[in-house]
């Protein structure tokens, strides 16, 4: 599931993942709308962007760590600091990819929260 | 801190992000002197900033320069410089720009806390802003796209 703002990054994450065999099962442009689609998709992984209107990415990392404690998300921005790092951390986030990203780096973001189980 | 200061991680993060995002050297800098007013080229995407320090952030090119980039991070091809993906790339590398150099302005001053808002977009032919109450500072960058032109304006807030 790609949750991001950006609908040219939802894009670019689509033409790196989908030829590896990844299905994008959900797509989001904000915080609330993915966690209104959550449950529904039932992804493996969420990449999630923290910078998003209404509601941001750490919050709607929290509101779905909630319903699901061992979803497996991935942080996805441009923003990386430490504080920022430190709070996903707190939150159970089990990675955090600073953008730019190269498509072999978040594919072996995926892969390796994959194969942690 | 003074103007010149503030420009610095966001000269580096246009260097990083363009090379790292895009494949583009930038070649050259040089600061340009505009005062309070600031000149676009045609094409602007600003991203503001809040927290320890507050402003906004301008990464200014030629219209013909936003199509080769949006070009570049899609793979595809664009007639017009307002055609919804050339906005949304633009966009996108303007908020990875300032969210880098945020980062690193964060990383090195803990506490000041400073947060993006979204980016917008400005397209038309010789426009001017003018800066009220803050001042900013300008740098003109070439790349094989053209030239690409940042602006910063901060005032540093509460921490």
């Amino acid at each position: 599931m790609a949750v991001d703002d950006s609908p040219v990054t939802r894009k670019m994450l689509k033409k790196a993942l989908e030829p590896e065999g990844f299905i994008i099962v959900a797509e989001a442009g904000n915080g609330r709308d993915a966690v209104a689609a959550y449950a529904q998709a039932n992804p493996d992984v969420i990449t999630m962007d923290v910078t998003m209107p209404i509601m941001d990415g750490l919050e709607a990392a929290a509101a779905i760590k909630k319903l699901n404690p061992s979803q497996k998300i991935i942080m996805l921005s441009a923003m990386g600091d430490k504080d920022i790092v430190a709070e996903a951390q707190s939150l159970g986030i089990t990675d955090f990819c600073t953008k730019p990203f190269k498509p072999d780096e978040i594919i072996g973001k995926i892969l390796k929260v994959l194969a942690e189980g | 801190m003074s103007s010149t200061t503030y420009i610095v991680p966001f000269i580096k993060a246009v260097a990083s992000v363009f090379k790292d995002m895009l494949g583009i050297v930038v070649t050259k800098g040089e600061p340009v002197d505009e005062g309070e007013e600031f000149g676009s080229q045609g094409f602007a995407v600003i991203v503001g900033f809040t927290g320890g320090w507050r402003g906004r952030f301008f990464l200014d090119m030629p219209p013909t320069a936003a199509l080769r980039l949006a070009s570049i991070l899609t793979g595809e091809e664009y007639a017009s410089p307002t055609e919804e993906e050339v906005l949304l790339s633009a966009a996108e590398i303007g908020n990875v720009v300032c969210g880098n150099a945020v980062t690193a302005v964060n990383d090195a001053y803990p506490g000041l806390n400073i947060r993006l808002t979204p980016p917008s977009v400005f397209v038309g032919d010789g426009f001017s802003m003018f800066n009220v109450r803050l001042s900013s500072y300008s740098v003109l960058m070439q790349t094989e796209a053209g030239p690409i032109k940042i602006n910063v304006a901060v005032e540093e807030g509460k921490r």
